[in-house]
């Protein structure tokens, strides 16, 4: 390997024997990928003719006014599919296609990073297989239908919490098997080296537009930009591009769940401690056994016991704070963005949004990037029962 | 003290004998079980130990260990319960080798040193870490060293000629060859892919005195003939015995016996057969 792709102390690569000739091919023609014009080019024409990149800015001049602030909103929503996802998978896909893989398979929590792979899976003519909690099932079953519509082949996870976790941990079982000719669309930026440097490259794309965007309008950088933590995907993706301007607030939002007091929620960043989890170091919620402990949140997507590596990193050097924000407080604001601009957000999105509330409620005349990663009419159903049971 | 490992392979190496490992997970199905069962491996007269940690992913293990692994967990069976185990098993026979099997994460959440520390004051000799390929094994290789305890590394039916001196320059005790592609459990091998494997074996074996022993998969007399055949030095098989525990009965010390005596059968005594053309 030419590196076991560090962040600080995290990140690595933590599997199985069988699966590290697989992880030794798959940087070996990720690090040609990159550098490879024509794939790239052909990657840069399918983000533009098929996903519908670049995604807008857009200054939502209700809620600047309601929250007495500047806010922009970075409408991953708008990509085909209906989240950032599609920009990762149609990039592995891609990558699978040149490593002479027939197959993919991916695990998913919202099923919009399955729903994303059913639809590069379609496009790219690759068998496709979908792992996703039972639980997950039930609280996202458009996305379920949406994947199979698209001939994508969805396998109901029913081992221990049934949530993400486990999906993760059955796409690797499948993976252990099938490693010779299958490829695993890993869907956020974790999981063993080189996945968290693969996402995070198809990821890229979302900062980059949006700082040139913010530049061309404002001529100068938004104090803040913020976005939702699960895996770190979308905020990896967002953050970026704006590493380097000291000046800018770089905020990650977790999932709050009932409260970081209970044991209910997903906030690893702030309640985890360093573990080992999905081929990778980083911080997990765990019991001091070393026992992964479930996660909790109303979004799905960010229901996870642990969080892409980098985040570990930047937390400790101090470059991004990462807070969080409970089901409440992400309900509320899913709706007050639905009828102040007429824009759904997905609950993970609703993270970020209601964070960068209650940001606005502490200052005055700053400006906030906010990544609205998804779009959530996924989450309806989701919504209206949190509602009946308040 | 002698490498327990070295000696026993020695001993079976001079009675023309392969090894028998059977690998049970420590505290299930109850604290009490578990110990009678890993009593019976040492009075039928297994060549050594391999006992689980239980752990809430076990991504390299299906669906019996798994459930093995949960129930295990939700007994409130701690890591402390389990070296306490793992010592009242060592009192029971002073010689037999020991290794244990963990997932990285476990021994991170002990620390690494304490983990080896306590490993070695129970009478552990190996320590397998599921997850830790030979790329990492610097961060347990000096806590290893320092209380003296192999490390055992996999070997995989695509490990390549290059990973082989890898693995090699951080390995001890024996070689696990993951005998076939997928997790632990119980099914069916394929004839021609066993016979892959032993290209694989004889190259290592050209590069090592370490003996190599087959696992995953491995459930019957029949698949350890297969193994045999391909010229490793033993065999360790897990599932199928979790199986019969499970399946609860009076008997299930006989059945475990009776079962171990098949497998001990085929590698007594064993000559390599012809390999079918
Ligand atoms: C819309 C949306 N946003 C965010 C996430 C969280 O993932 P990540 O942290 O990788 O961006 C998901 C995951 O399913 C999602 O669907």
């Amino acid at each position: 390997m030419m590196n076991t792709g560090r962040y600080g102390q995290y990140g690595g690569i933590y599997v199985p024997e069988t699966l590290m000739p697989a992880l030794v091919q798959l940087e070996r023609e990720f690090l040609k990928f990159k550098t490879d014009e024509e794939n790239n080019f052909y990657y840069r024409e399918l983000l533009a003719n098929y996903a519908g990149r670049p995604t807008p800015i857009y200054y939502a001049a209700n809620l600047s006014k309601n929250w007495g602030n500047s806010i922009y909103l970075k409408r991953e929503d708008l990509v085909h599919g209906g989240a950032h996802k599609t920009n990762n998978a149609i990039g592995q896909a891609l990558l699978a296609k040149v490593m002479g893989k027939t197959r993919i398979i991916a695990e998913t929590g919202a099923g919009q990073h399955g729903v994303a792979c059913a639809m590069a899976g379609a496009l790219f003519g690759l068998k496709t297989e979908i792992y996703m909690g039972e639980i997950d099932i039930l609280r996202q079953n458009m996305n379920v239908q949406r994947m199979e519509l698209m001939g994508a082949k969805v396998h109901a996870v029913k081992t221990g919490s049934r949530t993400l976790k486990d999906a993760i941990n059955e796409a690797l079982r499948d993976w252990i098997k099938n490693v010779e000719h299958t490829h695993y669309l890993l869907g956020t930026a974790a999981g063993p080296h080189p996945f968290p440097s693969i996402v995070k490259f198809f990821q890229q794309v979302i900062g980059e537009e949006a700082r040139a965007q913010v530049l061309l309008k404002n001529k100068i950088l938004p104090d803040y930009v913020i976005a939702c933590v699960g895996g770190g995907s979308n905020a990896i993706g967002m953050f970026s591009a704006f590493l380097d301007d000291r000046q800018v607030k770089l905020v990650g939002v977790e999932a709050g769940g009932e409260g970081l007091d209970s044991s209910k929620h997903g906030a690893v960043l702030n309640k985890g401690t360093v573990g080992c989890l999905h081929g990778m170091k980083s911080k997990v919620l765990q019991n001091e056994d070393g026992q992964i402990q479930e996660a909790h949140s109303i979004s799905a997507g960010l229901d996870y016991p642990s969080v892409g590596p980098e985040h570990v990193y930047l937390q400790e050097i101090g470059r991004v704070e990462y807070t969080a924000i409970t089901d409440k407080e992400a309900v509320q604001t899913y709706y007050e963005l639905a009828q102040s601009e007429g824009i759904i957000p997905a609950l993970e999105s609703s993270h970020a949004l209601a964070y960068a509330k209650h940001l606005c409620e502490q200052n005055k005349n700053i400006s906030v990037l906010i990544n609205l990663s998804g779009r959530g009419d996924k989450d309806l159903a989701e919504v209206e029962k949190y509602g009946q049971s308040l | 003290m002698d490498n327990r490992y070295k000696k026993r392979f020695e001993q079976l190496n001079i009675q023309n004998r392969k090894a028998v490992i059977p690998y049970s997970m420590l505290g299930f199905p109850n604290s009490q079980q578990s110990y009678e069962i890993i009593r019976q491996m040492i009075k039928s007269g297994v060549s050594a130990l391999e006992l689980g940690f239980a752990f809430s992913d076990p991504v390299a293990d299906g669906p019996i260990i798994q459930n093995a692994s949960y129930k295990t967990i939700a007994s409130n069976f701690s890591v402390v319960n389990a070296f306490d185990l793992i010592a009242d098993v060592r009192k029971i026979d002073e010689d037999i080798p020991i290794g244990v099997l963990v997932y990285f994460n476990t021994v991170l959440s002990q620390g690494i040193d304490k983990f080896f520390k306590k490993a070695k004051e129970c009478g552990v000799d190996g320590v397998l870490i599921a997850d830790l390929p030979p790329e990492n094994s610097m961060e347990v290789q000096p806590a290893a060293l320092k209380h003296g305890i192999d490390l055992i590394f996999l070997l995989s039916p695509l490990t390549a000629t290059n990973r082989i001196k890898t693995i090699l320059a951080h390995a001890g005790g024996f070689l696990y060859l993951v005998s076939r592609l997928g997790v632990t459990g119980i099914t069916e091998r394929n004839a021609i892919d066993d016979l892959s494997l032993t290209s694989l074996v004889k190259t290592v074996q050209e590069q090592t005195t370490l003996p190599i022993c087959a696992g995953f998969g491995i459930s019957n007399p029949n698949d350890v003939q297969a193994m045999l055949n391909i010229g490793v030095d033993g065999i360790i098989t897990g599932s199928r015995l979790i199986e019969i525990v499970q399946n609860d009965n009076r008997e299930m010390l006989e059945q475990l016996d009776e079962f171990f005596n098949d497998m001990l059968a085929v590698c007594a005594g064993h000559r390599t057969l012809p390999l079918l053309k």
